[in-house]
């Protein structure tokens, strides 16, 4: 390898680049804007969930239960309707996920200590809104009935009964329970991939086009030189995306790393570096700008959204499926930025992954340089 | 209007098309692979959770609590620790979901009747995740503290308390399947028919047979409606085989009118069409065009509420989203699909489908129109 070649042909790269200023602008702009749109608006979380209330009884307590269903952080009643049946067609409409019904008689069934029911209609359209709206209800109504026990023992003048376990649930690496600590740097990872291999995917299909691969082959140039010094500029440019969204996420959104900043530098080098080989694989392969672009979208943005662990856990999926998580290389690089965004581990523990990171990249050379080498350079 | 001309231009694009045996897998292959894999990865279903316990009371109790969480079927329990240190490095590694610590005097202080304390500590890291099985684990240790009372006192304590009756409507196994899967009917609908007609007149053009288009006595809306006809059908088609598919395959329940779809399909292609007309007039090739297309889709889809909920978007967001014909589409076809509503409920999204289809269609158009000229 001979740095003076690597630079030189870096450099017509980088020409190319800044001539055509819209490709260099889309390179840059594009993949920033969807990593901070994204990572801006996308949520998992259920922030409070907006519910209607039929209340049949009309008491003094049930009024209260409302009232404090409605200043507790995770309901907001919207509405407050006369008959069942209007709830239906609210929930039927969409316009709210969860009706409350509070039948006739509820306030004199709890006065005469025997249970009261309580009616709940839940929208199980999404299952993961509904399973946590449903979480949330159980939890409210749960330490409703608490206070109730309490008063009630104090009535009775009996001794306090303790609750035999105690559970103290605590939340390990995401303590606030915020879905952005997950999305933002998943969504890193998946739009680096996209942007990296179809950046890459044209220029040596490119080459084809034009016709001058012949020249390039007549070149003192070997594949790997070659190889290298057209993905050094591409390396640049998306490695400043990742600093960028990086940084953006600390200060606009308030995701910070637990663990070294350099280890995460270190793991994108080796992931933009993947991605990169990648699209310039599929350009040696196809030679045809066109398909070329076609493919890099295909194999990259579906496959490392759907199954890389992100927001679709490994665990749920076919078998199949779950061992295709195995070669796609964001699977790698979100457990490494989940490890160092979340669980501020180091390398002690995140060195699997980055060593299978490494042996793609280097597969993936010697892939390249192979299918260079049968054409001749 | 001559629809001869139409008629022939059609046939032509079919001919075209399938003429091509690149664009084969485009239309025939890649929808079932899709269909297929997005109904099977994509599940936010909690279950089959992974819990590691450490048990330095070893008794009947803690025997007890134990066998209460793996008797839930979404508790599994797949890891027994010797002491904290290790179970804690467990939940680093990722080996676990949820680590419960039992400590040693945990049946002593049960059988004096005082509060045992239990450590549950969750992996946070996706939260979605975590806030269910957080909640899943309270109710399994309240049912236990309410066997445990009744053991301890001999007596049931019958106060008033709330008997909380949760009827989940719609999906009521909380299943992501049926979820996913008509929303998928609606994402592949959206790609097909940007993709292609984007393309349709961008090939014309970059191999400079539009002139030779032009200067046929076709007119312009007749070039329009030649080149987004094939499309309609050929996507509408695609709609059917694949519904049928979902509902055979994956057993998704259809519950409302079939046609109500077809009709929603019909206005939303208005959109996306309008969308790929638009495309083509301001790219030169179909590189350019398939990179417009791909910046169309990407937001479409994720500010559409195919995974992401919109009401959990910033509001500003939400505001933008209500300009993305996707996600009225998906409004109704989930609606149709599981709820089994018809339009006296989806009236406002067909509304809102067909204005901002006629919007994005007509102006589409008459940009297309001037550029001809």
């Amino acid at each position: 390898m001979n740095p003076v070649n690597i630079k030189a042909i870096a450099r017509k790269e980088f020409y190319h680049l800044m001539r055509d200023f819209r490709s260099m602008y889309l390179a840059f702009a594009i993949p920033l804007l969807l990593i901070l749109m994204f990572g801006y608006a996308l949520s998992l979380d259920v922030d409070s969930v907006r519910a209607v209330v039929v209340d049949h009884d009309k008491t003094e307590l049930s009024r209260d239960f409302i009232r404090k269903l409605n200043a507790s952080s995770y309901f907001e009643i919207i509405h407050h309707l006369n008959d069942s049946l209007s709830a239906v067609r609210y929930l039927d409409r969409g316009f709210t996920t969860m009706a409350i019904v509070i039948p006739p008689g509820w306030t004199k069934d709890l006065k005469a200590d025997r249970k009261a029911s309580l009616q709940v209609l839940l929208d199980g359209s999404d299952p993961n809104y509904a399973g946590i709206s449903r979480g949330y209800i159980t939890a409210f109504v749960e330490s409703y009935n608490r206070d109730r026990l309490l008063s009630f023992l104090n009535r009775k003048g009996m001794e306090q009964i303790q609750a035999p376990v105690d559970g103290r649930i605590r939340v390990w690496f995401n303590e606030d329970l915020d879905s952005q600590n997950f999305i933002v740097p998943g969504i890193i990872a998946i739009i680096i991939m996209m942007v990296g291999a179809l950046l890459t995917s044209l220029v040596i299909a490119r080459e084809y086009e034009n016709g001058t691969m012949e020249t390039i082959r007549s070149l003192p140039v070997s594949g790997g030189e070659f190889l290298l010094g057209k993905a050094i500029p591409y390396f640049l440019i998306t490695l400043t995306d990742v600093l960028v969204a990086v940084f953006m996420g600390q200060v606009l959104f308030g995701v910070m790393m637990k663990s070294s900043f350099w280890l995460m530098v270190l793991a994108s080098t080796i992931y933009i570096s993947v991605t990169l080989n990648l699209g310039l694989l599929i350009s040696i392969a196809t030679k045809s700008q066109l398909v070329a672009n076609q493919m890099a979208i295909l194999i990259t943005f579906l496959p490392s959204f759907l199954l890389s662990n992100f927001v679709f856990p490994v665990g749920n999926m076919p078998k199949i499926f779950q061992i295709l998580t195995y070669i796609i290389p964001a699977t790698y690089f979100i457990d490494i930025l989940n490890g160092i965004y979340l669980r501020g581990l180091g390398l002690a523990h995140l060195w699997p992954s980055y060593l299978v990171l490494v042996g793609m990249l280097i597969a993936m050379s010697n892939i390249g340089f192979a299918l260079l080498k049968k054409e001749g350079m | 209007m001559s629809w001869l001309r139409i008629r022939e231009l059609v046939r032509k694009e079919f001919i075209q098309l399938f003429r091509d045996k690149k664009n084969r897998p485009l239309l025939v292959i890649a929808p079932f692979v899709q269909l297929l894999v997005f109904g099977y990865v994509l599940s936010t279903d909690v279950r089959d959770v992974k819990v590691g316990v450490v048990d330095q009371s070893r008794t009947r109790e803690s025997r007890m609590l134990m066998d209460a969480l793996n008797a839930n079927r979404i508790f599994r329990i797949t890891y027994y620790a010797n002491h904290p240190e290790e179970l804690e490095e467990v939940l680093l590694k990722r080996k676990v979901d949820l680590a419960l610590k039992i400590g040693p005097d945990f049946s002593e202080l049960i059988r004096s009747g005082d509060s045992a304390p239990v450590q549950v500590l969750a992996d946070g890291s996706m939260s979605n995740m975590a806030s269910l099985r957080i909640a899943y684990t309270s109710l399994v240790l309240d049912r236990f503290n309410q066997s445990m009372i009744t053991e301890l006192y001999k007596r049931r304590l019958d106060y008033g308390k709330i008997d909380t009756r949760i009827r989940t409507w719609y999906n009521p196994n909380l299943d992501s399947r049926n979820f996913f899967v008509p929303g998928i009917v609606a994402v592949l609908i959206m790609i097909l028919s940007l993709l292609l007609t984007s393309m349709a007149i961008i090939r014309e053009k970059e191999a400079g047979t539009i002139e030779q288009l032009i200067v046929t006595p076709l007119r312009p809306i007749e070039l329009i409606l030649g080149k987004t006809i094939p499309y309609i059908i050929i996507t509408q088609t695609l709609m059917i085989i694949v519904i049928t598919f979902a509902i055979f395959w994956f057993s998704i329940p259809l519950k409302g009118n079939f046609f109500l779809l077809v009709a929603a399909a019909c206005i939303f292609l208005l959109s996306t069409l309008g969308i790929g007309l638009f495309i083509s007039t301001i790219s030169a090739t179909q590189q350019q065009a398939m990179m417009t297309v791909i910046f169309f889709i990407l937001p479409f889809f994720m500010f559409s509420g195919f995974v992401f909920p919109i009401a959990s978007m910033p509001t500003a967001i939400q505001w933008i989203a209500y300009l993305n014909p996707l996600r009225y589409f998906l409004v109704i076809i989930r609606g149709v699909f599981l709820k089994g509503v018809g339009m006296a409920v989806l009236w406002p999204q067909f509304l809102a489908l067909m204005v901002l289809g006629l919007i994005v269609f007509t102006s589409a158009v008459k940009r297309f129109r001037k550029r001809l000229d």
